[in-house]
């Protein structure tokens, strides 16, 4: 195994996490934050970190139906991200619209805009199933890098 | 020639380069397994600082547009060798006697601030209004840690000083021999305070919370770092690995450089101990207890509590 190949299996086991608001309603917000604070979720023993700075990020978590006065900042910030990079369209509502559906200020659903590798469906959707849709997007990082996961 | 060629192994390989960052970045490991931990949490693994060092260095650098492009490149490195500097002249009671034997508390004292400075730079260079938030802040800072940190330095170097008779002793060499000698200043009682002044400075030029005001994530999203991204931002963390080292071994050499035998290897292990007890009193204890503080809050808090402790010490050392 070559030393490039070896950096690239080991760099998926620091998925760092950045969260992007597009508009919804912060209870998928909230079951984000349960997912780092609450011990016995604890995404931190994944290696991941939430960081503040899109730089900084490697898998982009998405919430909300993206309404059209936050759609162009949405995607500034996710043109920010350095590649290579994940996308996880964390609730219904960035996959459908969710309530919102067809409502006169929604843009969504997401993947017209943004090319979304993961979807986690719920209202909100449960702190298992955001940490299994990491681990799902963490084996896609590794099929971005040329490895098979 | 051979003296140079031994300089440069002592930089590179031990205590400076390899040996300081493996020790720093195990210590990371320690750190943030140990406050997980006490959060109730099961924590990243030990390699952990590692593996985020390995992811960097696979992801793509962005550079800013409107950054002034040299001053941003040459930022964590400059941070990054300041400190690899600096970690040459820590010494290991009973295995290596630093670097260089006359006045390096002086120097070390010169050296201390580089990455804070190599920080500032990078805010600035990186033209984002977060950075510059960032500059002020880290200045700031700067400021209020390092009055302290002076007044520590003096209290050990006046102590030692007056016993041998040469007024203040900055000779780190010279410190760590007279204490093998008498006996840790740690336990000596007129020291205390400035043992306790150097445990709150540790916090402050380490950047945890409550200090980690310059790079706070939630509210000025890590301020200078934010533009960095991919190899530089390792390099800033390869730094941060190398400056706990530092800051930890120098607060050993200070106050407790006992060692235990004759043997190299018991006193390095030591060593390294002394310096984790150190780190999780006065960082990852306090980090995983506290919450933020306001940049007017951190620099009264500096200016009176750990300032004055230093300075009783200091008058006490004095008038002895």
């Amino acid at each position: 195994m070559s030393m490039d190949t070896w950096l690239k299996k080991m760099s998926v086991r620091s998925p760092w996490l950045f969260r992007i608001n597009a508009g919804s309603c912060n209870g998928c917000d909230v079951e984000l934050a349960t997912t780092a604070c609450i011990p016995r979720y604890d995404v931190e023993r994944l290696g991941c970190k939430y960081c503040g700075s899109p730089r900084h990020a490697d898998i982009v978590l998405i919430t909300g139906p993206l309404t059209a006065r936050v759609r162009d900042r949405v995607l500034t910030v996710w043109n920010e991200i350095p590649e290579p990079k994940v996308t996880v369209a964390v609730g219904i509502c960035p996959i459908s619209g969710g309530v919102f559906r067809e409502g006169y200020s929604i843009e969504g659903p997401i993947d017209r805009y943004i090319p979304v590798d993961v979807n986690v469906p719920g209202c909100p959707p449960r702190p298992q199933a955001i940490l299994e849709g990491v681990v799902l997007a963490r084996s896609i990082w590794l099929k971005k890098l040329g490895l098979e996961g | 020639m051979s003296d140079i060629l031994l300089a440069v192994v002592h930089m590179c390989i031990f205590p400076g380069g390899v040996f300081a960052l493996a020790v720093g970045m195990l210590f990371k490991g320690i750190d943030r397994r140990v406050e997980a931990r006490l959060q109730r949490r099961v924590g990243p693994p030990l390699v952990q600082p590692w593996l985020d060092v390995a992811k960097l260095l696979t992801k793509e650098t962005l550079i800013p547009r409107t950054a002034c492009k040299s001053a941003f490149l040459l930022a964590p490195v400059v941070g990054f060798t300041g400190m690899a500097v600096c970690a040459a002249f820590i010494p290991v009671p009973g295995v290596f006697q630093g670097l260089f034997n006359m006045g390096d508390l002086l120097v070390l004292f010169y050296l201390l601030p580089i990455p804070a400075i190599a920080m500032m730079l990078g805010g600035s260079a990186s033209s984002s209004p977060f950075g510059a938030v960032g500059f002020s802040r880290e200045m700031l800072m700067m400021l209020a840690y390092e009055t302290p940190l002076l007044m520590v330095l003096l209290a050990v170097a006046m102590l030692v000083g007056k016993s041998v008779g040469t007024g203040a002793e900055f000779s780190l060499l010279n410190v760590v021999g007279w204490q093998l000698e008498n006996g840790s200043i740690g336990f000596n009682p007129v020291m205390i305070p400035a043992f306790v002044a150097y445990l709150m400075f540790l916090p402050g030029t380490l950047g945890v919370a409550p200090f980690d005001i310059p790079e706070a994530e939630t509210e000025i999203i890590e301020g200078p770092l934010l533009e960095y991204g991919g190899p530089l931002l390792a390099l800033f963390q390869i730094g941060t690995a190398l400056k706990s080292f530092v800051v930890l071994g120098l607060g050993v050499a200070l106050f407790f450089p006992g060692t235990i035998g004759d043997f190299w290897l018991f006193n390095l292990v030591w060593f390294c101990l002394k310096c984790l007890l150190l780190m999780l009193l006065a960082v990852t204890f306090v980090k995983s207890a506290t919450a933020r503080f306001r940049i007017e809050q951190a620099f009264r808090f500096y200016v009176t509590v750990p300032t004055v402790l230093a300075l009783i010490s200091l008058v006490l050392v004095w008038a002895m």
